[in-house]
């Protein structure tokens, strides 16, 4: 039997995502089990505060909170493919190196201002194109688990599994239409 | 044949054999046993209890662990089957995959299976249109394939007979080449579906819009009630299985019907080998099985043999089934057994987008799916450069969409407060193929499966015609969509390759000849008559609807045939 599985009968589910007991933690890797992707404690630390400044936490929890770093993490492991893989390790040490530049510091000790700068210069396409297709492929990661999570779809915005209608015209006002 | 089964003859011997319990082996399963026949069922597959054995029907999203998409790893590892729609995390295990089931692909085709209790009932698109006359006489008119032994007046009353039970929603439209029905109360059209539908009848007359009939209980009747089944909920999620029976499947229906007779015996994990012809008697006497676990064998016999296996499935099943009498398949004295194989031609879309009607949207789920235009081209005479030609589908919705463009606290609120996008309006084409010789399936002597079965040669390609048809249809739409002020049109074709229509048919036609057919008009092999054959391996042609109605149609007209001349001593 190898490691993995052996791992993998030990997990523990936390907000629909996977996470191992600490006793099984392999020094300074991630917290989840993953295929492909080689992603060390420290950058999960940093996806989890990118993921953080992207959907905050605020009367509601924050990415965070519902792990949606580490969602990010399991689909693109699982669902990417190998090029698309590399582009995401490579853009975030891409990341690392720019907010290093920037601030002198790692994003993780820099200052909720000098993140929140940065982020704003990643999400307005002011950044390198690599730093760009990662911080993409994150953004789109998180606001699926946001949106597909348990939270949004039973309290704030619900999802009716059992609509038991159709209303063929439904009537609404202007202020709904964009 | 060594029989390694302990059973004595007589415990293995049915009044009728059903070879498969997918849609059309679920009608003949429950018409035999309700006519008083000890009938056995045999399923390759697991068995799927209606209820018991959906294990996604419940789950939320957010319960997916990758939230509906299948993995990368799947997809590398199985490209067919991964192309197909419905193959998504909550549905994958209902669905055959490549490197389980290997066929060889002597030209592209996406053979899409589901090998359990059921088949592929249980994930169908439900889609329920009647044939007419149109299509029956069309190969005579159009001269290809051979002339259909029955007509449309010979089908009606099975029609009005499956429908009344399986249940089908959809309105009386009063036209020619869609004849009405027995229909539940039919799903409206939303705003836009219905100022095309009137779009439509302005500019053109012959073309109409109507609302797609389907078979879901929009308001079941006692018999629906009576089989355990209740009034569709709209969670269109129906390809995990529905909780509520909501839709027709084997599972839901016909199976459990069958059980309650008494005389069902529903062998799962049986792997048909072929049928048994016995020289002497002159007919079939039963059917070779393969324990898809074990991989024993055992033979089973029976007077009646129903073969409805799929339309693949069940060619491969009569070309493995060889005697002196028959050396290239079973009833095969035309040699045209697995050939004249047809399909649908789905290639081709058309999207567009409305700015009208902004103060209506939809609210809860449509299971219909929306809009259905019936075929209107060549339909009295030849009109076009192309023969026969397609239906196609017309759904039009509206989206809850955010603005994702932000980030921090502002775009959280985004999120959650969507607002509704314009009119997004889709058409799909459902072109009628021409069945041809070369479009055949053939035994690959070389190539074994996991139980020794030869693998299925398919050899199903595109031709001409239907190039033209993709084209016609692109243009036609494109002018439909423009007439009604549909902007931003924009014109695809897949390039798919044929069988991800998930509608393969013939192989085993019927027909007035035996020299060109296999099949006569009640679905019975010409030259061994206790054999039925009434699923899609029957077709003699396509026509553009879907064909699941006709197959249950022609099932049950067939089974009422079988028992009846049984009772004369006849087979």
């Amino acid at each position: 039997m190898n490691r993995r599985s052996v791992v993998k009968g030990l997990l523990i589910f936390a907000g629909g995502v996977a996470v191992l007991p600490s006793c099984v933690l392999e020094e300074g890797k991630a917290s989840i089990p993953l295929d492909h992707l080689d992603v060390s404690e420290g950058q999960e630390k940093l996806l989890a505060e990118m993921v953080e400044t992207i959907l905050p936490t605020t009367d509601t929890p924050g990415a965070r909170e519902m792990g949606l770093h580490l969602f990010a993490l399991k689909m693109v492991d699982d669902c990417y493919s190998e090029q698309d893989r590399q582009a995401f390790m490579q853009g975030m040490a891409a990341f690392e190196g720019m907010a290093k530049k920037q601030t002198g510091d790692t994003f993780l000790d820099a200052s909720p201002k000098q993140r929140q700068e940065i982020i704003v210069a990643v999400n307005g396409k002011n950044a390198p194109e690599e730093v760009q297709a990662f911080y993409s492929i994150l953004k789109n990661e998180t606001i699926k688990g946001y949106l597909n999570s348990e939270l949004v779809m039973t309290q704030l915005r619900v999802y009716e599994l059992v609509p038991g209608r159709y209303d063929a015209y439904y009537p609404i006002t202007k202020a709904q239409i964009s | 044949m060594a029989n390694l089964n302990t059973k004595s003859v007589k415990q293995r011997t049915y009044d009728a054999i059903v070879i498969g319990s997918g849609i059309s082996g679920g009608w003949a399963a429950k018409e035999l046993t309700e006519k008083g026949l000890k009938t056995l069922v045999l399923e390759r597959g697991r068995d799927v209890k209606h209820g018991k054995d959906y294990p996604t029907t419940n789950k939320m999203p957010y319960e997916f662990e990758h939230r509906g998409e299948v993995p990368l790893e799947i997809r590398e590892k199985e490209p067919v089957i991964s192309r197909c729609y419905a193959f998504r995390e909550d549905a994958m295990h209902f669905f055959v995959r490549d490197s389980e089931q290997p066929y060889v692909q002597e030209k592209p085709f996406d053979w899409i299976r589901g090998y359990q209790v059921g088949g592929k009932s249980l994930m169908w698109a439900r889609q329920t249109q009647r044939w007419s006359d149109l299509d029956f006489e069309g190969p005579a008119r159009d001269g290809f394939a051979v002339d259909w032994p029955i007509r449309y007046k010979d089908l009606a009353p099975w029609y009005s007979y499956v429908e009344k039970f399986a249940g089908i929603s959809g309105n009386n439209d009063g036209l020619a080449e869609l004849p009405d029905g027995d229909y539940l109360p039919g799903y409206p059209l939303n705003s836009v579906e219905d100022y095309f539908k009137q779009q439509l009848k302005n500019s053109y007359g012959n073309r109409h819009v109507i609302s797609a009939r389907c078979a879901h209980l929009s308001k079941p009747n006692p018999i629906h009630l009576e089989q355990g089944r209740g009034q569709c909920q709209n969670r269109t999620l129906c390809q995990r299985g529905c909780p509520f029976g909501g839709y027709f499947s084997s599972n839901s229906s016909t199976l459990p019907w069958a059980e309650r007779t008494g005389n069902l015996t529903l062998l799962p994990h049986s792997v048909v080998e072929s049928v048994i012809y016995d020289e002497k008697a002159g007919k079939a006497t039963g059917v070779r099985v393969i324990d898809a676990n074990t991989k024993d064998v055992t033979e089973y016999y029976a007077n009646i043999i129903f073969v409805n296996a799929a339309a693949l499935n069940t060619n491969s099943i009569l070309l493995n089934s060889t005697s002196s009498r028959f050396p290239n398949g079973l009833g095969n004295d035309s040699g045209l057994l697995g050939k004249y194989v047809a399909f649908h031609n789905y290639r081709a879309r058309v999207s567009a987008e409305y700015d009208g009607l902004l103060e209506y949207a939809t609210d809860g789920r449509n299971p219909a799916g929306g809009g259905y235009i019936p075929r209107f081209r060549n339909l009295y005479k030849q009109e076009t450069d192309f023969l026969r030609g397609y239906a196609a589908g017309f759904s039009a919705r509206r989206f809850q969409s955010e603005d994702r463009s932000g980030f921090g606290a502002d775009l959280k609120q985004q999120l959650l407060n969507p607002t509704w996008s314009n009119w997004k309006v889709g058409s799909h084409m459902m072109g009628e193929t021409i069945p041809k010789e070369e479009n055949y399936v053939s035994l690959n002597r070389d190539q074994k499966d996991a139980w020794g079965m030869p693998l299925l040669n398919i050899s199903i390609g595109y031709d001409d015609n239907d190039e033209k048809m993709v084209k016609d249809y692109q243009e036609q739409m494109t002018e439909m969509f423009t007439k009604a002020g549909f902007t931003n049109i924009k014109v695809t074709d897949s390039n798919q390759a044929p069988g991800l229509d998930i509608h393969e048919m013939g192989g085993v036609r019927m027909g007035q000849d035996p020299k060109t057919s296999l099949l006569n008009k009640y679905n019975q092999l010409h030259a061994c008559k206790n054999v039925f054959v009434t699923d899609g391996a029957c077709m003699t042609s396509t026509s553009t609807q879907n064909p699941s109605l006709t197959y249950m149609a022609l099932t049950a007209r067939a089974a009422d045939y079988a028992v009846s001349e049984m009772k004369k001593g006849n087979l």
